[in-house]
């Protein structure tokens, strides 16, 4: 008998405006035994969330198991009773959601967190739950299990909570883990560290995993047999390898051909628009968090790290330079200097021969016009009380005092050109997907009729096929109007995809520059050689794994000083 | 748009409780609106002898200690208090969101300044603030309408500037930023629509509040004057005759009393229709 049964699962979420229901996840059937691993691969909204709440038997609000059966231990969950249920939870089975941050509750000490789940579950006493606690930090390789305890869930890195959280999940030694997205919110270097360990920890102790991602690749890493899910039902299922070279359906064929590779050949030299004369260009430009002064003695700040130091590159007319780094490595400080939000501490920004790195804020209006950006997150870039239209006529009205009828057809051409209908004119944000929003924003950013657009890591909260094609078509508006784009991302693949030049940069400094080709091929400095293998997950993890120890002071310090990081 | 309100009014009478706060806020202020239409004898005659019970053919809810209809006191008794309250409150919100939604969005020494006003008026006793004002300036409904407005301001400001600045860090005010657009057009075109929903919810809450304390200094004669009726006043003035009359300190505070349940009600079952919708709008990423 199979550890864990899925059989026909049907859930539906009901619209609380129209009270109709609709199907989540739609005729989803599985087996899972003890010491497989099973990944369930498909783009948000697909309702692979949905299943591994299920398999807890819990459902979000509005939501309900309206078919199927979940059998656990040959037993279905459905039929449990709340102090059943309460036993299962934790005890047999365990969950390891997405955002560390917001699963850990942050006024207790997180040692205090993991010892309740022995306490309740295993009716542990003080002291022996304390030693629990620690054993479990110490399998998860939390450095100084015995500090770490005492700690409060914001004085660790994003990657050690995660670890806290791991050790928690697997405090009561469950038979099935589930993981949600355990790793999206981590940089990569860091995802590696936790992937490792999980990995390690099923080989050791032989438990069942879910492992939830939309990230093709992880699974490949991770799983055995792997279902790719499309709009709540399963497309493709096999073992993960065979589905990774062999796609058969259509949805599954885009979604492995939609990842960007490190290892991949360089596209073939695309028609460049760049013409050679520079740009921007950055000369040893430092930056320093200065002092601020407040009447509030708490709120004054006192941080006086370089968030970029001495670093120098430039973009020509035309052409395409990607900075690169970790999440602190002053990749968002330079954004912020160069759209003129923050004046260097030293060096020069210029642009079109001007000097605009003194200009403090007060920039013209045309220097404003050819300088534009797109943002990562488009949800919180997009003024969600105001509809596509609002958002697309303003900068139109702004930078060139076109309104009324004129601005409404202009800015219909410029959805028709990210290939948007011009029916979204109507719709608010919210009512668009990812990839829709992301696409108005750039639809903004083109609005100005730009000389360098600035992208701000604008692929990061997109799933991959939608990524693609955000790129696609980015590229595509590029060449027909010879923008320049200065692109920042931790995503290497995407980097090499869409840069002509790519700038590594690492705590501030800059460590190696030069052509995708010839970085990626033989990458000279051991910062951007652990990026690469971060990035191509390959089998040979090992030397990241050796510098783990290296990247863990520079992770503590991204988080501590929460100023500097990316926005 | 329309698809987020619909969803709001299907929240909002969705729960029982909110359906009774909706019916008896909408019940009062017709009746409010419409008391002058509805009394069958003016509010302020002398009409039959006084202390009638209520039952009387004549008079439906009997008459006061000097005679007057009851019934058409108690209709016409909650309009100066309800618009005293009304206009105070929403006078004080406007003005809040836009000093709020400034300090959140200016920040530095500005904020700061504001804010400790805003503390320094919030440590008073509200209604300590609101008598001694009334005294130095007089009873009048003007002087209660500004005070009013002058005791909600700093609470209005707290509120709404501490939900501006979960939006301020957000991109889109950079972009527009970045657009070159003045302090005031982001505070009012990006930011203040981002805030309303507070706002809507602030104003119901605290004018609930505010009838309270209208109708408490009418009680302790520092409110509205007679022979106006008010059902503060009303109360003090039948507090003597509590024994031998029941129904005239029963009957106003009754009045008062399903008025403000009736405007908490509506206004928690309004936080959230508005909460769950703001919600979904920036909690999904």
């Amino acid at each position: 008998m199979a550890l864990l049964e899925v059989k026909d699962l049907k859930i539906a979420y009901r619209n609380n405006a129209t009270g109709e229901q609709s199907l989540a996840v739609d005729g989803v059937s599985f087996t899972l035994d003890r010491g497989e691993t099973l990944g369930i691969v498909g783009e948000s909204g697909c309702g692979k969330s949905t299943i591994a709440r299920a398999l807890m038997a819990y459902c979000r609000p509005g939501g309900e198991i309206v078919g199927g059966q979940i059998l656990f231990d040959g037993r279905d969950v459905r039929a449990f009773s709340e102090d059943q249920l309460r036993e299962l939870r934790g005890k047999r089975m365990a969950m390891v959601p997405q955002d560390p941050l917001t699963s850990l509750t942050y006024h207790m000490r997180v040692g205090a967190q993991v010892d309740e789940i022995s306490r309740i579950h295993q009716k542990l006493d003080a002291k022996a739950a304390r030693q629990h606690t620690l054993s479990l930090f110490e399998r998860t390789n939390l450095p100084d299990p015995a500090r770490t305890y005492r700690r409060y869930p914001h004085e660790n890195s994003g990657g050690q909570r995660q670890r806290v959280v791991i050790a928690g999940a697997l405090a009561c030694q469950p038979d099935l883990l589930i993981l949600d997205e355990p790793t999206t919110a981590l940089d990569t270097t860091t995802e590696m560290q936790v992937l490792k360990l999980v990995k390690d920890l099923r080989d050791r102790l032989g438990v069942a995993l879910v492992y939830i991602t939309h990230d093709l690749t992880l699974t490949n890493y991770m799983c055995e047999n792997v279902l790719v899910m499309l709009d709540g039902k399963v497309v493709e299922r096999g073992r993960t390898a065979q589905v990774f070279e062999a796609p058969t359906t259509a949805y599954a064929k885009k979604l492995v051909a939609a990842i960007p590779r490190v290892d991949a050949p360089a596209p073939v030299a695309q028609a460049s628009t760049r013409t050679g004369a520079a740009l921007l260009d950055v000369r040893n430009l430092t930056f320093r968090y200065g002092r601020s002064w407040s009447l509030n003695p708490f709120a004054r700040r006192t941080i006086d790290a370089p968030a970029v130091d001495d670093v120098s590159f430039s973009v020509p007319a035309g052409g395409t330079v990607g900075l690169v780094g970790e999440s602190g490595s002053g990749k968002s400080t330079i954004a912020n200097v160069v759209v003129g939000l923050l004046t260097p501490t030293s060096g020069t920004v210029t642009f079109d021969g001007q000097d605009v790195g003194s200009v403090d804020g007060k920039r013209s209006a045309d220097l404003r016009r050819r300088i534009q950006v797109v943002f990562q997150n488009p949800l919180s870039s997009l003024n969600p009380r105001q509809q596509v239209e609002t958002i697309l006529t303003r900068p139109l009205q702004v930078f060139f005092g076109i309104t009324g009828g004129p601005a409404r057809d202009r800015a219909a051409e410029l959805l028709e050109q990210m290939e948007l209908s011009p029916d979204l004119l109507r719709r608010y944000p919210r009512q668009l997907s990812g990839g829709q929003q992301q696409r108005v924003a750039v639809a903004r950013a083109f609005a100005a009729k730009p000389d360098l657009l600035l992208c701000d890591e604008i692929t990061s909260a997109l799933d991959v096929s939608v990524q693609a094609q955000v790129l696609a078509l980015l590229k595509d508006i590029q060449l027909k109007t010879g923008t320049a784009c200065l692109f920042i991302s931790h995503d290497l693949g995407v980097v090499k995809q869409v840069c002509d030049e790519v700038a590594v940069l690492q705590k501030g400094k800059l460590v190696e520059s030069g052509r995708p080709a010839d970085v990626f091929a033989a990458p000279s400095h051991p910062y951007t050689r652990r990026l690469i293998a971060a990035a191509s997950r390959r089998e040979d993890y090992e030397d990241i794994a050796s510098g783990q120890d290296a990247a863990a002071p520079a992770l503590e310090m991204a988080s501590s000083t929460p100023g500097k990081g990316q926005t | 748009m329309s698809a987020s309100s619909s969803r709001a009014i299907q929240v909002l009478t969705h729960s029982p409780g909110t359906m009774i706060g909706v019916v008896l806020v909408m019940l009062h202020l017709a009746v409010a609106v419409f008391a002058p239409l509805l009394i069958p004898y003016g509010e302020t005659q002398l009409v039959g002898a006084p202390l009638l019970a209520p039952g009387h053919p004549d008079f439906l809810l009997g008459t006061d200690a000097i005679g007057r209809d009851y019934f058409s006191r108690l209709l016409m008794g909650g309009r100066t208090s309800i618009t005293v309250a009304m206009v105070g409150v929403l006078g004080a919100v406007l003005f809040a969101t836009l000093i709020g939604v400034s300090a959140a969005y200016i920040g530095g020494l500005y904020d700061d300044v504001v804010m400790r006003i805003v503390d320094t008026k919030l440590s008073m006793p509200g209604i300590l603030f609101v008598s001694l004002f009334v005294i130095g300036f007089g009873r009048s409904v003007v002087v209660l309408t500004i005070v009013i407005g002058i005791s909600y301001f700093p609470g209005a400001v707290r509120t709404i500037r501490a939900q501006a600045l979960t939006q301020v860090p957000l991109d889109y005010v950079k972009a527009a930023r970045l657009r070159g657009e003045s302090a005031l057009s982001v505070i009012l075109r990006e930011l203040t629509p981002n805030v309303a929903e507070v706002v809507v919810v602030e104003f119901a809450i605290r004018t609930s509040s505010a009838i309270l304390i209208v109708s408490a200094l009418s009680f302790l004669g520092l409110g509205i004057s007679p022979p106006t009726p008010d059902w503060g006043l009303m109360v003090s003035e039948s507090v003597n005759q509590i024994y031998a009359a029941p129904w005239l300190v029963l009957l106003p505070a009754a009045f008062i009393s399903s008025l403000v349940v009736g405007l908490n009600f509506a206004s928690d079952g309004l936080a959230n229709a508005l909460g769950l919708d703001a919600a979904r709008g920036l909690h999904r990423s």
